[in-house]
């Protein structure tokens, strides 16, 4: 569907910038980059997932030829001598320190001049360990006598975390909490009361271009090419680690070949830092697929949701509490925790709300941030919830939705107003895409079918910032200097579009400098779904500021005002020759109120909402258990649709990534060991796995204040589409199921234990 | 992964030679998408891998007898030669059928029908098919040759009754007039993932009642392995709703089936009493 616009720029589907180069495998990438004298470090995992480490012998390894150092935490303690990091607590040791917390962690790396020695000799180390208790379950993790670890070490960089200490002697880096009316008063009125639990698996982000970083340190600087989410974020936690100005460290990135949140905060770069301030000499380290199951993940979570509703189906209670397993390091956990706490009630006005929230430290993998932040998880409690209060209190599903949904002007939870969040018209738009009001074949004999709907919303990290640099040259030609990171999602066509709109030129001839902290000013990161609002608004801005400067520069040569001289012929008038620069700058942080602590609430908690609902139908054949998805419906909201077609590919793509840990991926542990640990054996959906018919589409709406009326795209579709499908498979078969993934053995479980005919266990 | 050495001897007599060391990190090298997997993983460490690509006439082609109509096929032929060979089309379509959801064209323009049963990897979907199909296998070494039936490569997981000097050189196909075959892919997660089981079906009826079958199954066990005990339950009847039921508790009944990240063992026991089932009535009423 495309935008309403008069505007040459805005809503209109422009090829990629990048597209050409990509195709014909000229972009950069990190893992293409040598440097001269360039060692490349393979690390050594531990294969425990709790212990003391008694001794590791590396000589061995050290022995192969061609092999420059073996290095273990020692070595990186002369150099760094607090070698911990980590966004929200300094809890991640750079190499194991005298413990390991989960099965993966890297306890020592080989530095060799030839990737293929570092491989072979990093299996030629032996550690011994004493093993430890470990927890592994998050409901365990948060009264578990085993803890993860022994001291909590906040980090304080971010003023949304500031407030983080842990909870001592306990597992729990965070609780969140948000109260609205008096929960328990509530739950009292309601003539019904529901409570279910659920959970969803561990899984990961599966880019198909791996973690990789290349760090040059010299005396007193340091130059890291990685294929990072966050070059600011890496260059402000690196100065840290060295104690040096943020100025001697350079930070650059190309394109990355995908990131989802995994490619955030620090992840190989203290490491690669590390090795080369001890080896002295470029240190490059690239993972293969199977050693991204152990560098970051997603929360599994397990969400206890309970509701009191009136007869006439108006919900006026609800308590959540929702215990995020955050692995071995806490990562950005505590900010899913909070910011997926925020919204865990659904997008439902509600009159009381109690909200727990827990991250908890557990010997697994640790999780961080991917694609929805938690929403996900928490979307597919709420909306199964709804789709079961509904059928038990024999109201219909869409109905008792609207009874309840949370309004224009309506204050969330938290207070803070539902502005420019077009639920409801994404959850009617979902309805016609579906056909909902046409008669539904519900199949026969062994195979039924089912539909189902939901719907579901995020808030966004705040506050955050970013700065844009608009460079015009001398002939009148722009770059542009931002630190929005192009991992495939198409931000450099976007911010292009953007600042022609303001220049009034051509997107395709503006060039994009790609972040490089020595070059391109400060940005957050590039996640969450804040690229196009906060960037394309400072983006914005610096056209702005560029535009008043050349009108400035026409009045200070004599034009009169609004003259069509082109901007070439004004330096050349000015400077006498093909010279100089028009400068804008631009820098934009939205308005935002701190929640209150122990309350959560705050009128402005959110810069804008994350919208999306789903439809799903599909077919089980309740011999097996098998079911096919027919359709699958996603509507988001995204304001303004600035370029409509890579709108749509990036709802499609984060539907088809929320369809994989729906239906197919799962890390399975065994004793805290990954037993699945590669994509033959972790399945990712492929072309086969697509629904049969696969429908993705945006409302007609507007974010007002957003760049062009636009708002964030790259996590809506992620938000509703799990409950669409249980609620689809509930409504084939009779039976919720609480748990993720939905797999044919599940339902068929399912199917025979309400049979009372239970299938034996494993 | 270190250097080795590859080499490609043009004479059976070379092969031998070269691979006539006591010593398992020298191997033979068929298409090498399994040894490649292997090797990236770091589970083999070749010294030496000998291709059998330059072995000429014995190793190739797909040719059917005048005499009695059965195929011999080269044990270098790709999946991508029998997947569009029109002889094999006609006169086995189960293979044709078989290699619609076998890996990708990149894979089966390289994988060999020799070293796909050298691999021993009990997921592979072509051994049951060739087994439900009668096939046998000619395996040549320094001192001979011998004919065995394709079931008798495989002693386990991973394991084969192939010696250090070994080599697969064709496999003969019988076609047996009457006789409809099929391969029933079972998977549980996404769709390309390896099968929770496989089972390769090959029958023949007059009307509804079963002359003779083969029924093989894979994947859920430690190689494939035909399944006695159902052949038994359903030779020389007319199938109906409890036969066919009984064959599939036979079945079950006969297996050792472990749980892995498929599917539960009860779980996969009865999906086989289920598949056997559909796939034998299917094909008697084709
Ligand atoms: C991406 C991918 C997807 C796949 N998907 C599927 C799938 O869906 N279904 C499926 O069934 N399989 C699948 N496979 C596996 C594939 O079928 C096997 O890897 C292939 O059949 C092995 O054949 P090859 O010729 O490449 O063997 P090689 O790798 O060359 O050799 C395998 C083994 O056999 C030995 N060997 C080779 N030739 C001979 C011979 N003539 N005599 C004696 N020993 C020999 C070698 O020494 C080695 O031990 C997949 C593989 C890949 C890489």
């Amino acid at each position: 569907m495309d935008a309403v616009t008069a505007s040459p720029n805005i809503g209109r589907s422009i090829p990629r910038l990048e597209a050409n180069d990509k195709v014909t495998g000229r972009i950069e990438y990190i893992h293409h980059l040598r440097l001269p004298g360039m060692l490349y470090g393979k690390i050594f995992r531990s294969n425990v997932p709790h212990a003391r480490i008694k001794s590791v012998d590396v000589s061995a390894a050290e022995a192969v030829e061609g092999v420059f150092q073996v290095v273990t935490i020692d070595d990186i303690r002369k150099v760094i001598p607090h070698p911990y990091y980590g966004p929200a607590f300094h809890d991640q040791p750079i190499l194991a320190d005298g413990k390991v917390r989960f099965a993966g962690e890297p306890v020592a790396v080989v530095l060799a001049t030839d990737k293929r020695i570092a491989e072979q000799a990093a299996a030629l180390i032996v550690a011994e360990y004493e093993d430890l208790p470990g927890v592994f379950d998050e409901v365990d993790a948060m009264t578990s006598q085993t803890l993860v670890h022994d001291e909590l070490k906040p980090a304080a960089t971010f003023p949304d975390l500031q407030h983080l200490k842990g909870r001592k002697g306990t597992n729990i880096a965070l609780d969140y909490h948000l109260v609205r009316g008096d929960v328990e008063e509530g739950f009292a009125k309601a003539d019904h009361v529901f409570e279910h639990v659920f959970r969803t698996q561990q899984v990961m982000h599966t880019p198909m271009e791996p973690f990789v970083s290349v760090a040059d340190a010299q005396d007193g600087s340091v130059t890291l090419h990685t294929a990072s989410q966050g070059p600011s974020f890496v260059r402000i936690e690196i100065a840290r680690l060295l104690g040096l100005p943020e100025n001697r460290v350079r930070v650059r990135v190309p394109h990355l070949g995908g990131g989802f949140g995994g490619k955030l905060y620090i992840k190989l770069e203290a490491l690669v830092t590390a090795l080369s301030m001890v080896a002295r000499r470029p240190v490059k380290i690239a993972l293969t697929m199977e050693e991204q199951f152990f560098m970051v993940t997603r929360h599994p979570c397990t969400f206890t949701i309970k509701s009191g509703v009136n007869k006439d189906g108006r919900i006026i209670a609800r308590h959540c509490e929702v215990v995020w397993n955050g692995g071995a390091y806490a990562d950005i956990g505590p900010r899913v925790t909070q910011k997926a706490g925020f919204t865990s009630a659904g997008p439902y006005d509600i009159e009381n709300v109690l909200i727990d929230s827990y991250a908890v430290y557990t010997n697994r993998p640790p999780c961080g941030a991917l694609r929805g932040f938690g929403a996900p998880q928490t979307a597919w409690a709420y909306e199964c919830h709804t789709d079961m209060i509904a059928e038990a209190l024999g109201l219909d599903k869409i109905e008792f939705r609207r009874m309840n949904i949370l309004r224009e002007g309506r204050p969330q939870a938290s207070g803070t107003p539902m502005v420019d969040a077009a639920v409801e018209q994404a959850m009617d738009h979902t309805l016609d895409l579906m056909n909902w009001k046409l008669p539904f074949d519900r199949g026969s004999g062994k195979i039924r079918r089912g539909r189902g709907v939901a719907i579901g919303f995020k808030g966004i990290t705040a506050p955050t910032t970013s700065v844009a640099i608009v460079n015009l040259y001398g002939d009148g030609s722009c770059a542009l200097y931002i630190g929005t990171v192009d991992m495939g999602q198409g931000s450099d066509t976007v911010m292009a579009q953007i600042a022609a709109e303001v220049l009034n030129i051509d997107p395709a001839a503006i060039k994009i400098i790609h972040p490089d902290t020595d070059v391109t000013p400060y940005d957050m990161g590039t996640l969450g779904s804040r690229s196009t609002y906060h960037m394309g608004t400072a983006v914005r801005l610096a056209a702005e500021d560029a535009k008043a400067k050349i009108a400035a520069l026409a009045a200070e040569l004599g034009l009169p005002e609004g003259t069509n001289a082109p901007l070439a012929e004004l330096l050349r008038r000015k400077y006498g020759m093909q010279a100089g620069n028009i400068i804008g700058t631009g820098s934009f942080i939205p308005d935002y109120q701190k929640p209150d602590t122990k309350t959560g609430q705050t009128i402005k908690g959110t810069p804008f909402w994350g919208v999306g609902a789903s439809g799903a139908e599909v077919e089980v054949d309740t011999e097996t258990g098998h079911f096919t998805i027919t359709k699958l419906v996603n509507v988001a909201d995204v304001g303004t649709a600035i370029n409509p077609k890579m709108v749509l590919q990036q709802l499609s793509g984060a539907a088809i990534m929320q369809l994989g840990f729906t239906t197919t991926e799962n890390m399975v542990f065994r004793d805290g060991q990954l037993t699945n640990g590669s994509l033959a054996d972790y399945k990712i959906p492929n072309l086969l796995d697509m629904p049969r018919e696969f429908i993705n589409d945006y409302t007609q709406s507007r974010q007002k204040d957003g760049p062009f009326g636009a708002k964030g795209a790259g996590e809506s579709t992620t938000i509703a589409l799990s409950p669409a499908i249980g609620n689809a498979i509930a409504d084939a078969i009779g039976l919720f199921l609480p748990d993720l993934p939905i797999t044919p053995e599940s339902i068929f479980r399912a199917l025979q234990d309400a049979n009372g005919t239970p299938l034996a266990g494993e | 992964m270190t250097s080795f050495d590859l080499v490609e001897p043009e004479t059976l007599e070379d092969a031998f030679k070269w691979l006539g060391v006591d010593d398992s990190s020298v191997r033979p090298f068929g298409g090498g998408t399994a040894l490649m997997l292997m090797m990236k993983a770091q589970l083999f460490t070749p010294v030496r891998l000998v291709s059998l690509r330059k072995l000429g006439r014995q190793f190739e082609g797909i040719e059917r007898s005048s005499n009695d109509g059965s195929f011999r096929i080269g044990a270098m032929t790709t999946f991508s030669q029998l997947e569009h060979s029109p002889e094999i089309r006609a006169h086995l379509p189960v293979i044709t059928q078989t290699m619609k959801t076998l890996a990708n064209v990149r894979v089966r323009n390289v994988a060999t029908v020799g070293g796909n049963l050298a691999h021993g990897d009990p997921h592979l979907d072509l051994p049951p098919v060739w087994m439900a199909l009668d096939a046998s296998a000619t395996i040549v070494n320094s001192s001979g040759t011998r004919t065995i039936p394709v079931g008798d490569i495989f002693s386990g997981y991973y394991e084969t009754t192939l010696e250090q000097g070994d080599l697969i050189a064709e496999l003969r196909v019988p076609v047996r007039p009457g006789w409809r075959s099929r391969y029933i892919k079972v998977t549980t997660r996404a769709e390309h993932d390896w099968p929770a089981l496989g089972i390769g079906l090959s029958l023949h009826a007059e009307g509804r009642v079963i002359k003779d079958l083969r029924i093989v199954l894979s994947a859920a066990i430690d190689k494939p392995t035909r399944l006695i005990g159902a052949e038994n339950v359903l030779r020389g009847k007319e199938i109906d709703d409890a036969l066919l039921k009984r064959a599939g508790e036979a079945a079950a009944d006969e297996t050792h089936i472990e749980t892995d990240n498929r599917g539960s063992a009860p779980y996969k026991k009865h999906l086989l009493r289920v598949h056997i089932a559909r796939a034998v009535s299917a094909l008697v009423t084709e």
